[in-house]
């Protein structure tokens, strides 16, 4: 066996007098009970949202995309800019999974569970909308090449827009794979648990028959590592490829070639913010605060401020360089983008997203769960912005005057939006009810060594010299 | 243990044999190509010396990054060869000044009949574009930026290594110099961010071809001297490891350097790709300038050796757990890398003041060995300076144990 150490200079990823089982009542019990009187409230309330936004896309489509409010001009609005808000929300999920699984960070095991059903929910939202963009809805299987009857008639390889249908597909697939991989361990201890036929049967087919032997457990930790080596090019490659969808063009605005790293900063951004979002009030109300500490928030809190001033940078680099190059197009379409008419959504995007997350720097702040739940939803806000500054400020400064153009949604379109909430809150709802929203035996793997009481523990280590340390380690190997 | 470290002899002659054949390099360079009448030897004399000033100037950098993105993300892997990108990060101020020598003098000295072939945009009158760009591109904004990063650069590399040595004589366990330490490589990472990930390449490099212009090229050239700082502190600690110091790096730690460079090279790969498949694909002339005088043409060569040692190379051989583990794979990829990147600078720099008039010969090779010689020099004088186990450090015991 291996030293459990970890330097008093880390605060405990799980605080209190933590046992293994205690870890296992504090997390599952709350899907044993029936949930309180604030999940049904809530519940409803998405399950409202949802059903008014199938009627407002029911409605477009019966009627048509004539009653959106996209003109010619302006052939993308609210659709497309909330595709790639909810697209780039869904990036924070396999970014803890994958990513921070590789640099072996322990505090994504708070976070990582709740985030991952984020990205599934988020992605779900956003295919939503290009497909009903399509307008004639039923002919969306067009996208999907295969051998068909159509004679020589394929997508165009060539469009990006073809390129997101791969992407997004494959990401899904991907991340729900990961996540679901990772709550088998879990389903089993809730079957072993279960008190009720039906539960035990439920979560007994949900679980494949786990046994927790060592061979299932080597074989879950191998396909967590290979899982997480798919995703991690997964994470980048979505988000760029969306911005693939601006970027290949010769529009002014959206030709520039700092936008995949960029999206990809800003989507992961977005997704940390969001993740704050619902962690804030899913510790409060499942009482897990011991699980997902603040320093977690504070962890969250980093990251936050880090994208969010890579995409400051970039931002900035966006705007000098369209000066620097000297082309007109350029020079203009940024002129109209901070000075016309529409300035209020690029200054609303700078504020939110580059200026205000700088008060991040100052721990007491990073720290502080009002003022993280407030910066959570400030940066949503930012990152809808700067979708919409994207599209629509650099669409409505057409190259002919004589066609320029101003564009506000229908009602549809916000009812549409509005619904995407109802499904993303009806999933988690459901989620937070019949799921650990913590994974149980993940943190049972960093309980020992980053747990609270075992930490304290350590303090004979600490007083160590290092010498002796050293010794203690190397007699350790040699009886191991 | 052996925590100090004693230069050798036979690295001290090394250095020494590297510096003088870069001198020789040098005289023999400003005898024969400054000295022609060609204008493509003048202007070959210069740039090169600018594009491995830049070259080495940015990879040292890279070790004061690390310390510093270390230090926020509070990671100990790297504490157990801490002393190795300390002691790099405390010799930039070298590099500077010779980069900072260099570029003046190309900028204020190198006049061909009114025209500057290195930096064009000296001398603006005539060309509409550059004239657009004269508010920024100007030899006093160049002077001003310039002076403001380098001198920057150099004070956080050598208070970096001040603080970790001070750490060494501070009560056991106390924790004052580590969150100063945190606090310092904030307002780092901000002054990075304004310097080499936006300002500094557009002035130092992207200048040299100054009609061309592309949002995504300081981050590409982060990416490409990051990848190889982090092939250069791998180096320096094998080289200590085979002297017998360095005793609590273990294979462990040695994975994880190979995992910065097999994942930056695929991180720089990307970057690549983004930035050259964005410009292929909307095809407008003022951005394909750039391309097309690499891709089509002399250049053809060095275009797709850059892909091949710096993406294919790296994605086949270090991608298994083996061969990140493996001393001499990772060696030599190291090396390779290292290379590898010092030809990506020269594609990016080279081109657009020589043409197609470029060489590979004596005089890139010396210069090379003058800037290898003095990295070697320098840093091995500041590595036998002090122990290079950072006794006391916080984290030096979870170092001790960490798992790759």
């Amino acid at each position: 066996m291996h030293i459990k150490y970890e330097s008093f200079v880390r605060e405990p990823l799980v605080n209190g007098d933590k046992t293994y089982h205690q870890v296992t009542e504090d997390i599952i019990g709350p899907i044993e009970k029936k949930p309180g009187r604030m999940w049904y409230i809530g519940f409803f309330f998405s399950v409202a949202l949802l059903c008014f936004g199938i009627f407002s896309v029911t409605w477009a489509v019966y009627w048509g995309l004539g009653t959106w409010g996209v003109n010619r001009t302006i052939g993308w609005g609210w659709d497309i800019t909330n595709f790639v808000w909810w697209v780039g929300i869904g990036h924070a999920g396999t970014l803890i999974s994958a990513i921070l699984l590789l640099f072996r960070q322990g505090w994504r095991t708070g976070v990582n569970r709740a985030a991952e059903a984020m990205t599934i929910f988020a992605v779900m939202c956003a295919g939503q909308f290009p497909i009903f963009h399509m307008g004639r809805v039923w002919d969306g299987f067009f996208v999907l090449p295969y051998p068909n009857t159509r004679g020589p008639l394929w997508p165009n390889f060539n469009s990006p827009l073809l390129w997101d249908v791969f992407a997004i597909s494959t990401y899904f697939t991907v991340s729900l794979l990961f996540w679901y991989s990772g709550l088998i361990p879990d389903f089993a201890t809730i079957r072993d648990r279960a008190k009720t036929k039906f539960r035990k049967l439920a979560y007994g087919v949900a679980s494949f028959g786990w046994t927790g032997s060592v061979k299932n457990w080597q074989r879950h930790e191998a396909l967590a590592l290979v899982l997480a080596g798919l995703s991690t090019p997964l994470v980048l490659s979505v988000h760029t490829i969306v911005s693939f969808d601006f970027a290949t063009s010769v529009i002014p605005g959206w030709h520039t070639t700092i936008f995949p790293p960029y999206f990809v900063a800003g989507a992961i951004f977005s997704g940390f913010a969001m993740v704050n979002t619902l962690l804030v009030i899913s510790r409060k109300i499942l009482h897990l605060e011991d699980y997902i500490t603040i320093g977690h928030l504070e962890a969250m809190n980093k990251v936050i401020v880090l994208t969010g001033s890579i995409v400051g940078v970039a931002y900035l680099t966006e705007l000098f360089i369209a000066w620097y190059s000297g082309a007109y197009g350029e020079q203009q379409a940024f002129k109209w983008r901070i000075m016309g008419p529409y300035w209020w959504s690029y200054w609303a995007m700078m504020t939110c997203n580059v200026v205000s997350p700088q008060l991040f720097w100052v721990k007491k702040l990073r720290r502080n769960i009002p003022f993280t739940f407030i910066m959570s939803i400030v940066v949503n806000i930012g990152m809808w912005f700067e979708r919409f500054v994207i599209i629509v400020t650099s669409l409505y400064r057409d190259w002919i005057p004589g066609s320029w153009a101003y564009y506000s949604p229908t009602w549809p379109e916000v009812g549409f939006y509005l619904g995407t909430f109802g499904l993303f809150f009806t999933c988690y709802f459901l989620f937070a009810k019949y799921f650990p929203i913590v994974a149980v035996a993940e943190i049972k793997f960093v309980l020992k060594t980053s747990g609270d009481n075992y930490k304290r523990g350590m303090e004979t280590i600490e007083a160590q010299s290092e010498e002796d340390f050293i010794h203690e380690v190397e007699t350790h190997h040699a009886h191991a | 243990m052996n925590d100090r470290f004693e230069i050798p002899a036979s690295l001290k002659r090394t250095s020494m044999a590297l510096i003088l054949i870069g001198i020789i390099t040098l005289v023999a360079g400003a005898i024969t190509l400054l000295g022609s009448a060609d204008i493509h030897d003048k202007t070959r004399f210069w740039v090169i010396l600018l594009q491995n000033s830049v070259y080495f100037l940015l990879i040292t950098v890279v070790s004061i990054f690390i310390q510093a993105a270390a230090a926020l993300a509070q990671g100990s892997w790297i504490v157990a060869y801490r002393r190795v990108p300390e002691a790099i990060g405390a010799n930039v101020w070298v590099f500077s000044l010779i980069a900072v020598v260099v570029m003046f003098l190309i900028v204020f000295t190198f006049n061909i009949n009114g025209h500057n072939p290195v930096y064009p945009w000296v001398n603006p009158a005539g060309d509409k574009i550059l004239e657009g760009k004269s508010s920024f591109l100007n030899p006093k904004m160049f002077v001003g930026f310039t002076l403001v990063t380098v001198i920057l650069w150099s004070f956080f590399g050598r208070k970096f290594r001040s603080l970790s040595l001070a750490q060494e004589n501070a009560p056991k366990n106390s924790t004052k110099i580590y969150w100063q330490f945190f606090r310092l490589a904030g307002v780092f990472l901000l002054v990075y961010a304004l310097t080499q990930m936006s300002t500094t390449p557009w002035f130092w490099t992207m200048s040299t071809q100054p009609h061309w212009y592309s949002t995504m090229f300081s981050w590409y050239t982060f990416a490409s001297a990051f990848v190889s700082g982090m092939s250069v502190i791998l180096l320096w600690v094998v080289y200590l490891k085979n002297q017998g110091n360095l005793e609590l790096v273990t294979k462990e730690h040695m994975h994880d350097l190979g995992k910065f460079m097999f994942a930056f090279s695929i991180f720089w790969t990307y970057l690549w790709f983004d930035q050259y498949m964005l410009i292929w694909y909307s095809n407008q002339p003022e951005e394909t300038v750039y391309f097309k005088l690499r891709q089509q043409g002399s250049y053809s060569v060095l275009f797709y050796a850059n892909i091949v040692i710096n993406f294919v190379m790296p994605i086949l051989i270090l991608m298994t757990r083996p061969s990140k583990r493996n001393y001499f794979t990772v060696t030599f990829m190291a090396m390779i890398i290292i290379f590898g990147h010092w030809v990506d600078f020269y594609q990016a720099i080279i081109p657009g003041p020589l043409g197609s008039h470029w060489h590979l010969g004596w005089y890139e090779m010396g210069t090379f060995a003058l800037f290898v010689g003095i990295l070697i020099f320098t840093v091995s004088r500041t590595l036998a300076s002090a122990s290079l186990v950072p006794k006391n450090n916080i984290l030096l015991k979870e170092s001790i144990v960490h798992l790759s």
